[in-house]
């Protein structure tokens, strides 16, 4: 399957999956899941920076047409796909990661480095998702709550989503 | 003008990424004020199909829950229709539930005609949330059925919000649960409501903990409570008629010894989490009362 078309129908099924899925799961009311951003994490390493941004606002505005979130995910969409590249420049071996495969994943770019990658993203989208859904500092403590809690639910997804797509190739 | 293209050029990453966050703070930020109708976006055609198709799927799983309510709304109606009760010939009018009233003696002199003022609309809950900072409902009527913004909607247990934005087949509804801290601020959702029992005033706001609980304030001290006293809507606003349930006081006190007003934890009356149907209220003569306050400010100003 090319790239193209597998980045196609991800990015349709992770946002189906969390209209349909996630938005109604009711844990606890602090703990919104997240999983749709992993389609930024998860698009290859040699996209233009550009197209990589716009990718996310597209993303985000998706989401954000059947949320009524009117661009809130599509902010912290954009800003992830923003800082994408400087966290992989960080974290990348020198000379680069192997180009044998093209996309993060772990695999490609070990367990730890990749465990980070995504921690890292899906924290910053969450960040900057609550502070302005939210958009209020008079009660820190549940900001604060709001965001670790759905951080740790959406890295569980994501652990899961690994899981179940796991590829060796 | 080369250096500046040069530049430009540099940095055409971070200035496309501004420009993106840019236009993103104006989508929020344009959408955040309340009073302007805008045209929210589960009330565009295509998530709206999408989500009509999957209340198909959801709403017969719910079908037992959603008849319960239904029955037990119309054995409510029933009790107050008329024919339920004995009317004795004490010289009282015949309540008959037209526009006209009549004196009961033999003579049936027409006594006073009412205009009617509530209209009600029902209409399938297509699309809602509850765990949000401000959480919506989609239902499945527009502005071709005669929904407009600013309408009030209840649920067969009592209020629900108020009419945000309308597109043609759907419209976009702001449930109560619409986290404010209830003070007296520009982003404030808090509405008055009043206790049955004794008819003191207060403020009814959310404060985004739990969907099933709401707060009310600034019910005075002299009030006497009690739980599960039921909270019911002042008829102030144009929104919403009189003696709509909202909640049942849940637990109540005072924030400190010296303060002159009553915290009020309450239950609410509808159940969010399984909100099926509910009828959205046009007060008709609401238009006349809107401009008669209006013409009154001119006039004072």
């Amino acid at each position: 399957m090319s790239v193209l078309l597998r980045n196609i129908i991800r990015f349709i099924l992770l946002i189906l999956f969390q209209v349909v899925v996630l938005d109604r799961i009711l844990i606890e009311q602090h703990v919104n899941p997240y999983l749709y951003m992993l389609f930024i994490l998860l698009l290859p390493f040699n996209l233009p920076r550009p197209a990589l941004q716009l990718l996310g606002f597209l993303l985000g505005i998706t989401l954000d047409m059947f949320s009524d979130t009117f661009g809130l995910h599509a902010a912290a969409c954009v800003f992830i796909a923003y800082l994408r590249p400087f966290i992989l420049n960080i974290l990348s071996p020198q000379g680069g990661f192997e180009v044998t495969q093209r996309t993060p994943s772990v695999t490609s770019m070990g367990t730890s480095q990749y465990a980070i990658y995504v921690s890292v993203l899906v924290l910053l989208h969450n960040i900057v998702y609550f502070c302005l859904s939210v958009f209020s500092f008079a009660d820190p403590l549940y900001l604060l709550l709001k965001i670790v809690l759905s951080t740790v639910v959406s890295l569980f997804l994501v652990l899961i989503y690994e899981l179940l797509f796991f590829s060796r190739k | 003008m080369r250096n500046l293209i040069i530049f430009l050029r540099r940095y055409f990453n971070f200035f496309l990424f501004l420009l993106l966050e840019v236009i993103c703070f104006i989508f929020v930020f344009r959408n955040n004020n309340f009073q302007r109708t805008v045209y929210l976006n589960s009330a565009s055609s295509i998530s709206g199909k999408l989500y009509t198709k999957y209340n198909g799927v959801q709403y017969y799983f719910h079908l037992q829950s959603t008849n319960d309510s239904l029955v037990k709304e119309n054995v409510r109606l029933h009790n107050e229709l008329a024919s339920s009760f004995d009317t004795r010939d004490t010289g009282t009018f015949i309540k008959y539930d037209t526009l006209r009233k009549y004196s009961n003696d033999t003579a049936r002199k027409l006594l006073s005609t009412e205009m009617r003022k509530y209209l009600y609309r029902e209409a399938k809950v297509i699309n809602n949330s509850v765990n949000r900072e401000i959480n919506t409902i989609t239902i499945r009527r527009g502005s071709k059925d005669g929904i407009r913004p600013n309408m009030g909607v209840i649920g067969p247990d009592g209020a629900v919000g108020v009419v945000r934005s309308v597109s043609e087949n759907y419209a976009v509804v702001i449930s109560l649960l619409y986290k404010s801290t209830g003070a007296a601020n520009n982003s404030n959702f808090g509405f008055s409501a009043k206790l049955r029992n004794s008819g003191e005033i207060g403020t009814v706001y959310w404060d985004g903990a739990s969907g099933g609980y709401g707060y009310m304030k600034d019910v005075p001290r002299s009030a006497r409570l009690h739980k599960g006293d039921t909270i019911i809507t002042s008829g102030f606003s144009a929104v919403f008629p009189e003696n709509i349930a909202v909640g049942y006081i849940d637990t109540f006190r005072l924030s400190d010894k010296s303060s002159t007003s009553y915290s009020i934890r309450m239950k609410f009356a509808t159940n969010f989490y399984n909100l099926q149907y509910v009828y959205v209220i046009e007060n008709l003569l609401r238009d006349e009362q809107t401009r008669l306050e209006d013409s009154t400010r001119n006039l004072l100003k």
